[in-house]
């Protein structure tokens, strides 16, 4: 494995709980690898499983969703109905040949600095051990979820 | 939604926040990258943003240089978001059209050590936030009506404060209690410090006052069973002698605290010898110390452990009052035996005094050695190492007071969910802002007082009450609260009137209509909509989209963040 | 809402008793005493137990105020009389001149970068200078230039006139008076604060006397990125950063002797914040905190204790050091302790010394509460009108106590006191009518 290579992370957050633990993290001044881009969403729900193929189509080593525990969700169920959607998302990407790991469902709370920052590094280094994309360039555009 | 937009002129202001950001990443280069971008007019970097300059120079840079878009990155939009917007639509601006990037929580304070990676990060996190600015939206905010009733959740001191104040701000108030007589913990207390009031006294005076109030009306002996609705219009429901559903508009949780049972530690529950401080104030009221020379008490049982590890904050003061009234009303000998005494302020701090002069003697053990109990011939005897003299001490008792933690209520999990508000990790409820918002809920409309927050005295705690009342008056007193823009909106043309939406989304905020030509499309009604965007991601046709939060927004900012190798880089 | 109301005091209390009754519509005279809101908040690096930067909490709160169309915010100006009965005080407030015409003034700073005289910087502890025209600091709210007339050549001596030369908005006014404005409010809100001790009476500990011993409020501003040293802590004789630390806790405090009885309530934990502060600047340096009893006893104080002591090794050494004693050839300080858990006497050599000083009442309040006819307690706290039942209303009926002028407390106690006083006063004018 290449020592050089530095994942490229896109990671969504919910706006209530995860996001919130990220700043926590901050705050607490938890460190973590400096590879995820985090996109903030209202809820984890909010996350179309079109945006986990984009991303990993513009080449994105690793996705991560997260979101509220279930039974916090600020909006209910929100990230039940994603835990659901996010399944199809996982088993989708096995089939296009991506290994299931590079994808992720957590749930953070707001007073889990420490966790987002174990999850981020567990994941970078999940990442890490993969390598780069191997379908970088290769999956069609357009590929989306038809559930 | 319009068509034609203008083309973007953004600005971007860079913060230093002091060394907090400056200090572990390059901004003066950030800056200059963002330039670079596309549609970016103007960018500056500041020592302070948020200071009335950095706010005064946003202002200014959007009247001088036209800019229609403007982007701020500093700290997190979790408490800085509404400044700015503030800011922007004091210069004209929709405060829609911004955008906030955090580069200090989520980069220079997670990679302190890693000062060109997290200047990467950040130009990155930059570069992400000019993508979704272009594509931005203007929005405009609604107004929602609130009924000007209150809803208070628990009528122990907390609760009744609360219910107090607000009924004589001028609001109508629901009062619900578990039990069947209001008053909570204190109930269970015997006399309370400074005025050495009969608790049960203390108690009577609270609820008189709110018996006479007409605009308090009480439930006892009922429960919350529901809670729909937000900030303005709660629906709840209650159960109790005869079920009612109330319509309130703000929500005051005062539910209270319990007293940690300590099963398993020493022989309490066996040895009857052996009480709790509960146990203590009750055997105090019904006079039942007959014999008892000695009394030794035990603090921290319980907590300061690895299981609970927070300080009661109230054991200190409540033992030393005790031992005080042993003393002085049954001639009973004290013994505290203590890690430290934690007593503070300057009434508490005279009371430690006090008890020391009257002879309740103090005796320190280490923090990680616990007193022993032991039993020799029946008799008690407590043994420690004491850290003042320095040798193991025994110590004869004939009853033993464990002081134990206040611990949350058993149905504090059931209540978070119910009222969508959290719990910390020491299980007690979770406020918006531990510095400065120690009385709110980040849910818009309900508040936290008492106990239910942590451990803390009766004179704290009906200061929270007050506070919880003020906090909660605000919107009765208003009127109306502003109803964010960010609601889901179907595209009717791309609609197939599945009707999936409608069966995701939690709020009822989606139906189906029937347009003329008989063909059957989905509607969102916005007042209900709470934004979350659950029914965009489940629409297979693509026909909502998420005002402010829309698909090509997000996937431009996946675009962005993907589309350059200054940032994570790839194979190196 | 309607009606009217005063709070005394623009640090964090009298701020957020303000937007509370401001935001039920009730007009809100802000009166501070200093050129800006903030109050001691302001000067503080980061807030225990989350390590929030402070200023940058507080500043978007004093300017939410500074904005707000319900309230007046008068700097510089003080209470001197208050008639009647509630709902219907009559007060009188004294404005002083700052020589500035405040609707003109932009607070660019030129003035300053041209003002000649040099005058102890009492925002950073007299540790550095500032001008004789200024802002008090960066964040200050109104962002508005003051003239300190005991020390400007123009006053001083008739000469200078550099502000007035530089100014493109016209706005110094050297002949500004002071103005008394009369006003009408149906309650008022006390939140006066707190002063720092200086522990110049204490010799053992050689204060003003030893250059490496600070106060933590001093500490507090060196070790702030926009202090005087730009967040560096230096030590004499070479201007190094210190190797080791010691904190005293109770200087001033639970003394029965010479000073106050009380225990602070605070010391503990912003000298453990302090500590951590200071490993988190340099990672090699060892920290001591000398104290009687840890009074951890807030929402997550016990566990911010465990973490400094386990993540970031700070060593907590349970005594009351007799004296310092400094080499005056290294600076280098020798604490001398008796250590109440080994019982002997022991030394401790440290390159710096941080004492964690009482908080006392606000020099101020004997003087506001002969204004208002309220009491004072024996510690000269603002007397609660019933301790255990009514702890934020004070012995005269409409006139609320919120904050540190109220006995000692916290951020967040001194935030939740001046929500309930906002809601009792709120009680007095709703009952108006208003």
């Amino acid at each position: 494995m290449d020592n050089m290579f530095k994942p490229r992370i896109i990671a969504f957050c919910c706006n209530w709980c995860s996001y919130a633990g990220a700043d926590l993290a901050g705050v607490s001044r938890f460190q973590y690898p400096p590879n995820a881009r985090i996109i903030r969403v209202m809820c984890s729900g909010r996350v179309e499983p079109r945006f986990v193929f984009r991303a990993f189509e513009k080449g994105a080593d690793g996705v991560i969703v997260t979101g509220c525990h279930i039974g916090d969700c600020h909006y209910i169920s929100g990230n039940k109905k994603a835990e659901e959607r996010m399944k199809l998302v996982r088993y989708l990407i096995g089939i296009l040949g991506l290994e299931e790991d590079r994808f992720r469902l957590e749930w953070i709370s707001a007073s889990e600095g420490q966790k987002f920052a174990h999850v981020m590094t567990a994941f970078i280094n999940k990442i890490k051990e993969l390598g780069p994309n191997p379908m970088f360039g290769k999956i069609e555009e357009g590929t989306e979820c038809q559930q | 939604m319009s068509t034609e937009q203008e083309q973007p002129r953004i600005g971007v202001s860079v913060c230093h926040c002091g060394t907090n950001i400056g200090g572990f990443l390059d901004v003066p280069a950030v800056a200059e990258y963002v330039k670079t971008l596309p549609y970016v007019i103007y960018s500056e970097h500041n020592l302070y943003t948020c200071a009335d300059d950095g706010l005064t120079s946003i202002k200014n840079a959007i009247k001088e240089h036209d800019l229609n878009r403007i982007i701020v990155a500093s700290c997190t939009p979790r408490t800085h978001a509404p400044l700015f917007q503030y800011t922007c639509e004091s210069a004209g601006l929709n405060p829609y059209l911004f955008e906030f990037v955090n580069i200090r929580e989520q980069c220079s304070w997670v990679h302190m050590k890693e000062k060109e990676e997290a200047t990467l990060k950040a130009k990155d996190l930059i570069r992400m936030g000019v993508a979704r600015a272009n594509l931005l939206e203007p929005q405009t905010e609604k107004r929602v009506d609130v009924i000007s009733k209150a809803l208070v959740i628990g009528g122990g001191v907390a609760g009744m404060s609360a219910s107090l104040s607000l009924a004589d701000q001028g609001f109508q108030i629901y009062l619900i209690e578990k039990e069947e007589e209001l008053g909570g913990m204190v109930r269970k207390y015997y006399k309370l410090t400074p005025s050495n009031i009969d608790a049960l006294e203390f108690i009577d005076n609270m609820v008189n006052k709110i018996k006479i109030r007409e605009n308090i009306k009480i439930y006892k002996s009922s429960i919350v069973k529901d809670v729909r609705g937000y900030i303005g219009n709660f629906k709840v429901t209650i159960e109790g002698k005869s079920n009612e559903n109330l319509e309130v508009g703000t929500i005051i949780l005062a539910t209270g605290a319990q007293e940690f049972k300590p099963n398993g530690f020493y022989e309490y529950g066996q040895d009857e010898r052996i009480v709790t401080t509960i146990e203590l104030e009750n055997k105090m009221r019904i006079k039942e110390l007959d014999g008892v020379i000695n009394v030794i008490m035990i603090q921290c049982v319980g907590s300061r452990e690895e299981r609970i590890p927070y300080c009661s904050r109230i054991c200190c003061m409540t033992a030393i009052k005790n031992a005080i009234y042993l003393k002085k009303e049954f001639d009973i000998s004290v013994n505290i035996l203590h890690n430290e005494i934690r007593v503070y302020g300057d009434y508490y701090e005279a009371l430690y005094r006090k008890a020391q002069e009257i002879g309740v003697h103090f005796n320190k053990f280490g923090e990680n050695d616990k007193p022993k109990v032991l039993k020799e011939n029946g008799t008690l005897n407590v043994e420690i190492f004491n850290e003042g003299l320095g040798r193991i001490e025994k110590y004869p008792a004939d009853l033993i007071v464990v002081s134990t933690p206040m611990v949350n209520i058993s149905d504090a999990e059931s209540l978070s969910k119910m009222l969508k508000v959290p719990l910390g990790q020491d299980r007690f409820f979770f406020e918006a802002h531990v510095k400065l918002r120690p009385l709110d809920f980040a849910t818009d409309g309900i508040f936290l007082c008492g106990a239910a927050h942590a451990p803390a005295t009766i004179p704290e705690v009906i200061t929270q009450g007050y506070g919880a009342a003020s906090r909660a008056a605000i919107p009765l007193a208003s009127g109306y609260v502003q109803v964010e823009a960010i609601t889901s909106h179907v595209e009717e043309a791309k609609c197939r009137g599945c009707g999936r939406c409608v069966e995701v989304c939690e709020y009822k905020a989606l139906e189906l209509a029937e347009l003329e030509n008989g063909r059957r499309v989905s509607r969102t009604n916005e007042v209900l909509c709470k934004g979350c965007g659950t029914c965009v991601a489940t629409c297979c046709n693509g026909a909502i989209s998420m005002m402010h939060y829309t698909s090509e927004q997000i996937n431009a900012m996946i675009d962005a963040a993907l589309s350059e190798k200054v940032g994570g880089g790839i194979v190196g | 809402m309607h009606g009217s109301a005063l709070v005394l005091g623009g640090g964090v209390a009298g701020i957020q008793s303000s937007l509370d009754l401001a935001n039920k519509g009730i007009k809100v005279y802000l009166v501070e005493k200093e050129p800006s809101i903030g109050g001691v908040m302001a000067l503080l690096d980061k807030t225990f137990p989350t390590n929030d930067c402070s200023i940058c909490i507080l500043a978007p709160k004093m300017n939410e105020c500074f904005a707000h169309s319900n309230i007046e915010v008068m700097t510089y100006s003080e209470l001197t009389s208050l008639e009647g009965e509630a709902p219907n005080f009559q007060v009188t407030i004294l404005k002083k001149a700052r020589f500035i015409d405040e609707k003109k003034c932009t607070g660019c700073g030129d003035c300053t970068q041209k003002c000649p005289t040099k005058v102890p910087n009492k925002y950073n502890m007299n540790l550095d200078e500032r001008k004789a025209i200024y802002l008090p600091f960066p964040q200050s709210v109104p962002r508005i230039m003051t003239i300190d007339k005991e020390l400007c050549l123009k006053f001083t001596k008739d000469k200078c006139g550099n502000c007035s030369k530089v100014c493109k908005a016209k706005a110094i006014d050297y002949e500004q008076k002071d103005e008394e404005i009369v006003l009408q409010v149906g309650a008022v809100v006390v939140a006066s604060g707190f002063e720092i001790y200086k522990p110049i009476e204490m010799f053992e500990y050689g204060y003003g006397k030893y250059p490496n011993v600070r106060t933590a409020i001093e500490y507090e501003r060196l070790i702030c990125a926009s202090g005087p040293t730009e967040g560096n802590l230096l030590v004499e004789p070479n201007g190094e950063h210190p190797s080791q630390i010691g904190f005293i806790q109770c200087v001033g405090s639970r003394d029965f002797r010479r000073k106050n009885p009380y225990c602070s309530s605070v010391c503990c934990m912003y000298a453990t914040k302090e500590a951590m502060l200071a490993r988190e600047h340099y990672e090699d340096i060892e920290a001591y905190i000398f104290y009687t009893d840890l009074r951890a006893v807030g929402k997550n104080f016990q566990q911010y204790v465990d973490r400094a002591k386990k993540d970031y090794d700070i060593k907590y050494i349970r005594a009351r050091p007799g004296q310092i004693v400094e080499n005056p050839d290294t600076n280098k300080l020798t604490i001398w302790y008796d250590d109440l858990i080994n019982p002997n006497v022991q030394s401790l050599e440290v390159d710096m010394v941080v004492l964690c000083t009482a908080l006392m009442p606000s020099t101020t309040a004997n003087r506001i509460g002969e204004i208002l006819g309220i009491e004072l307690d024996d510690n000269g706290f603002f007397r609660a009108k019933d301790l255990l039942g009514d702890p934020v209303s004070s012995t005269r009926d409409g006139i609320f106590i919120a904050g540190y002028c109220a006995g000692p407390k916290d951020i967040p106690e001194s935030v939740t006191q001046a929500s309930g006083a906002s809601a009792r006063a709120s009680e007095v004018i709703a009952q108006a009518g208003g």
